[in-house]
């Protein structure tokens, strides 16, 4: 990359610069005549004389004078300010398109690392590089020229006119010029490496807030939270002291200069003043010098200014720009070339040595050959250099000497294009994209969108322009938007098949019931897919009418009944009989709504609710008063915490003091209602809700339907011939509660409606729905074994001519035994690499290679 | 029923006799309520004491494996509390618990009893002294069978 940020601004915007200077250069005449005009309408058109005057062949008498140059003036004004409004959008605009370019092109450098340099810099660092730390730039690249020039003309303008009155009062103006030029920049020098290491550090910190971040288990697991406190004041400390020494070394700049420009006057005065006294210079004169160096000073600030911002600019320019620019990067092109060659023939590596930079991370000399179509087992502990001869077979990382070939490609000098769609490659650690588990699915898939997107009108306006902007700043033009899935890579026709062949593969690494579960937890839109909806509500009806017709499982599920009341729901679902729509709102909202508040204030609910709550908080402080909070006794209750104990210790007093005032504030009577609200009769049987209660709760249903549900859009009613989008799959297949006083109904109730599912078909649909589960940041939300095996399916669905799988399966239990056996079945005639640490699950292939201490012991040629 | 009435019923059981009634109300309302219908399982020989159970209204009969198969052995009663050995020691059921007509019962989980035994010494106390006068009639009652057997 460009070493300096000059070379970088000229070589990408030299065109755009000249044309700024052009149109600065161009703003000089104007800004003259600006300043000539009403000189020339007060002399000339309201004091001269001599009218009509003849302008261009056209008479003017003094009124129609005076107007024409008004006229002008005001039409000077305008396109003066038109000058700099354009000029100042176009330089803005520069700005941000060149930084856009240098951010693209920094991520891209960073996509074009070797693995090995992964080791050195972390995420912590690079983000804020690649972000706050060249914010700067843009903004100053607009100016980089158009500054020095503009103000650079001003200033010889007016150190002109003060030589032309007197050349010894000019050379006191400029004196504390060569001083200013040479001291300042000594001491600028000083604060730019000052801020250098503060940039640096800032780096620091935001690594290692990163690192906390992502390692919190961690520290709550081993107390770890003072040691990285502890850590993070020492580097917040020296931030300080380094900008503290900044700001003390800036402001002694300032003071230098000020001085400085103060000691000139001195000067003028007293050169100035000699001279007048021995009649070498009018007192007239002295004065306008004086004028015009006050004048003189705005440029001289300007440019002083100007400059520190370039030292500063480009010191952050630099820091950033050097930590992009390893030695080894790879070559552009291997990232962006878009023709991939088809990889046939044998696998072989020929004397391959490669050191990871550490013990146990390196091979030395090896040979092996693998025929096309073979499988193979590649076995060694960690650190025998396993991982890394199969990263240098996936391509990932180059040997530092000898070859490995594939056919007659040497996958070293290969593209991206081509390692990513003929070789797949599944690791130890594994990555899960932050999405839906249908997009790590098919992310093998996603090289390059593939069917262009019909766009028409504005969304193509639109679509253009984008392209326009990207080609300007040279960023990729492929649209986001596009259908990016290569179907005929997996082999398919289309999406449904795409889908088809996912769920084949889910069911063979034996991932599929556990997404099968998770699609009965998601929640659907049934906008999106009405049949689907449908068939849930068909099958609602069935379970129902089996459960009716089964005394068993009758006992183990209460149905939801517009005119009964549900002891094993809660007293919030009960009274409204309606989900909020949006499923993030709790029970601790609810009773802040307005419109439940209104409705609660009019059908009298409210203090009856009150009372509840009072109650039910009223026995949670006598019964747990008295219970230590580490007990963990409360906890399995989420009906009230440990810590809200005091709270509602507090308002249980408050409530049943004599006094009147200050009484229960809104928040508190709120507080009691989302308690009455959360109570499971069944569950709590604290023996609050007496028939009559419940009586009233039942015919509140329906005030609450016509005037809440049917009026705004906040609740859904629970009603049996509609899908409610709020609660899950589940939820909505069983109309009702399992009981909370029957043993296990939650089980027995799943295991009838997995049969019911399984029955009516609708569990593949159940499945797709589970793809669109999101899986959290970096598959958080789902356990380490469903990510492996997320990663495999996705791996296995790039029909890659060459497959690599290091630590996956190599268990010796009979479901790792199986998971293999299908493996082998699937890779069938396409080459297999198997990593294993252990001889026990390599001895099911064809072939093994065994590796001690990054060398090859045993070129096994035996058959298992 | 609610917790008052769970409460007068758990005050008829011996091992918690001696144990005054905010403490009861706890255990009620940390236990969960069961309805079992006469046949049902409660738990099987052999399998791992998660809970046990505080009889509320009607019987349950205790069964026990023999080589000519399940025998039922003896019943508990209404007001007594059964598998809370499983839960007290790490030991498989030692007997399978079928429901003889519908019931009622409170069952405690292992956790929260245990959670509960440490909170309050006096709950503890209470049950060793259950549980011993429990071992001393069955030595007793061992004795007195051996002396059978020999005579």
């Amino acid at each position: 990359m460009e070493k300096s940020l000059f070379s970088f601004i000229w070589k990408f915007s030299a065109k755009q610069q000249i044309f700024i200077l052009l149109v600065t250069v161009l703003s000089y005449p104007v800004s003259y005549v600006l300043l000539e005009l009403p000189k020339l309408i007060v002399n000339d058109a309201v004091q001269g004389d001599d009218f009509p005057r003849d302008v261009l062949g056209f008479e003017f008498d003094q009124i129609s004078y005076l107007l024409l140059l008004c006229v002008g003036f005001l039409g000077l004004v305008v396109l003066s300010n038109g000058l700099k409004l354009y000029i100042n959008v176009y330089k803005g605009r520069l700005g941000e398109r060149m930084l856009r370019r240098l951010r693209f092109e920094l991520f891209q450098r960073v996509l074009r690392f070797r693995l090995p340099h992964f080791r050195k810099v972390s995420s912590g660092e690079i983000i804020p590089m690649i972000t706050s730390e060249v914010e700067d730039v843009g903004g100053f690249i607009g100016e980089a020229f158009a500054l020095p020039a503009y103000q650079g003309g001003m200033l010889v303008v007016q150190l002109g006119f003060i030589f032309m009155q007197d050349p010894l009062l000019g050379l006191a103006a400029i004196s504390s010029y060569p001083v200013q030029g040479y001291v300042i920049p000594k001491l600028q020098r000083k604060v730019i490496l000052l801020s250098r290491r503060r940039v640096k550090n800032v780096r620091l910190i935001a690594d290692k807030v990163g690192e906390s971040i992502s390692g919190v288990p961690e520290i709550h697991a081993n107390d770890a939270a003072a040691w990285h406190s502890a850590d993070l004041s020492d580097r917040l400390y020296e931030n300080f002291k380094i900008r503290y020494e900044i700001f003390n070394r800036k402001y002694f700049i300032k003071f230098l200069n000020n001085f400085m420009n103060q000691l000139t006057p001195f000067f003028f005065y007293l050169i100035g003043g000699y001279l007048v006294i021995e009649g070498n210079l009018s007192i007239g004169a002295l004065l306008a010098v004086i004028a015009a160096y006050k004048d003189l000073a705005g440029p001289w600030k300007e440019l002083l200014a100007y400059y520190q911002l370039v030292a500063d600019v480009d010191v952050k320019y630099q820091t950033v720009v050097e930590n992009f620019d390893p030695a080894d990067i790879y070559p552009v092109e291997r990232l962006t070339a878009d023709e991939s060659v088809e990889l046939t023939g044998d696998l072989e590596m020929s004397g391959v040595s490669f050191s990871g930079g550490a013990a146990g991370q390196e091979v030395t000399d090896i040979n092996l050959k693998v025929p096309e179509g073979a499988a193979f087992a590649i076995v060694g502990p960690d650190g025998s250099g396993r991982s890394e001869v199969l990263q240098l077979a996936a391509g990932l990382v180059s040997p530092a000497s000898g070859t490995v070939k594939i056919g007659t490609r040497d996958l070293d000098k290969l593209t991206a294009s081509t390692l990513g769609r003929e070789i797949a490659y599944v690791g130890g650690a594994v990555h899960i994209w932050t999405g839906t588990i249908r997009d790590n699915l098919y992310y093998g898939l996603r090289h390059r969108p593939l069917e262009q997107l019909e766009r028409e009108g504005t969304a193509l306006r639109d679509y253009k322009r984008r392209l326009a902007e990207a080609a300007e700043t040279k960023n990729p033009t492929y649209d986001l938007a596009a259908v990016w899935d290569d179907f005929s890579a997996a082999g398919v026709e289309n999406m449904q098949g795409l889908d088809a062949r996912a769920l084949d593969l889910l069911k063979a690494v034996s991932l599929e019931s556990d997404i099968y579960r998770l699609g009965l937890q998601s929640r659907f839109d049934p906008a999106m897919n009405d049949v689907f909806a449908g068939r849930i509500l068909a099958v609602r009806r069935k379970l129902a009418a089996r459960i009716a017709g089964d005394p068993e499982i009758a006992g183990l599920v209460e149905l939801w009944d517009i005119s009964k009341f549900n002891a094993s729901a809660s007293l919030a679902e009960n009274l409204f009989f309606a989900v909020p729509s949006d499923p993030e709102i709790s029970m601790e909202n609810v009773p802040e709504l307005p419109e439940v508040r209104a409705f609660l204030k009019e059908t009298g609910l409210d203090g009856k609710l009150r009372e509840i709550g009072l109650k039910i908080a009223e026995t949670m402080v006598e019964l747990f008063a008295n219970v230590s909070g580490d007990s963990g006794l409360l906890g399995n209750y989420s009906f009230i915490t440990q810590d809200d104990l005091p709270e509602f210790d507090r308002i249980t007093r408050v409530a049943r003091s004599e006094q009147q005032r200050p009484g229960l504030t809104q928040a508190d009577q709120d507080r009691l209602i989302a308690l009455a609200f959360k109570l499971v009769p069944a569950r709590h049987r604290l023996g609050v809700m007496d028939d009559a209660m419940k009586e009233a709760v039942v015919a509140a249903r329906a005030t609450f339907h016509k005037k809440v549900v049917a009026t705004g859009d906040s609740f859904v009613a629970i009603d049996p011939e509609l899908y409610l989008p709020p609660l899950t799959i589940e939820d909505n297949l069983l109309f009702g509660r399992p009981r909370v006083d029957r043993r296990d109904a939650r089980q027995r109730i799943d295991a009838v409606i997995r049969t019911i599912v399984e029955e009516t078909g609708l569990r593949e649909p159940i499945v797709f729905a589970g793809f669109d589960y999101h899986v959290g940041v970096s598959g958080s939300r789902l356990s380490a074994g469903q990510r492996r095996r997320l990663a495999l399916v996705r791996a296995l669905l790039k029909n890659a001519k060459l497959t690599i799988l290091d630590d996956i399966a190599t268990g010796v239990g009979e479901e790792d035994q199986a998971l293999r056996v299908t493996l082998q079945e699937i890779l069938k005639g396409r080459t297999f690499l198997f990593g294993a640490p252990n001889a026990a699950a390599a001895s099911e292939f064809q072939r093994k290679l065994v590796l001690e201490q990054g060398r090859m012991s045993q070129d096994g040629d035996e058959h298992a | 029923m609610s917790l008052e009435t769970e409460v007068e019923a758990l005050r008829k059981v011996p091992l918690f006799r001696g144990i005054d009634e905010t403490k009861l109300r706890l255990l009620a309302f940390i236990s969960d309520r069961m309805e079992y219908k006469a046949g049902e399982r409660m738990c099987t020989q052999g399998e791992e004491g998660d809970s046990a159970f505080i009889l509320l209204k009607g019987a349950a009969n205790v069964i026990v494996n023999t080589p000519d198969g399940e025998k039922v052995v003896a019943q508990a009663k209404e007001n007594s509390i059964v598998g809370e050995i499983a839960i007290l020691c790490d030991v498989p059921r030692t007997a399978t618990l079928i429901a003889a007509s519908d019931m009622d019962v409170l069952t405690v989980s292992k956790d929260d009893f245990l959670k509960l035994l440490k909170e309050f010494p006096e709950m503890s106390l209470e049950v060793m002294r259950t549980l011993a006068l429990r071992l001393e009639r069955t030595t007793r009652d061992l004795a007195a069978a051996r002396s059978d057997a020999a005579a």
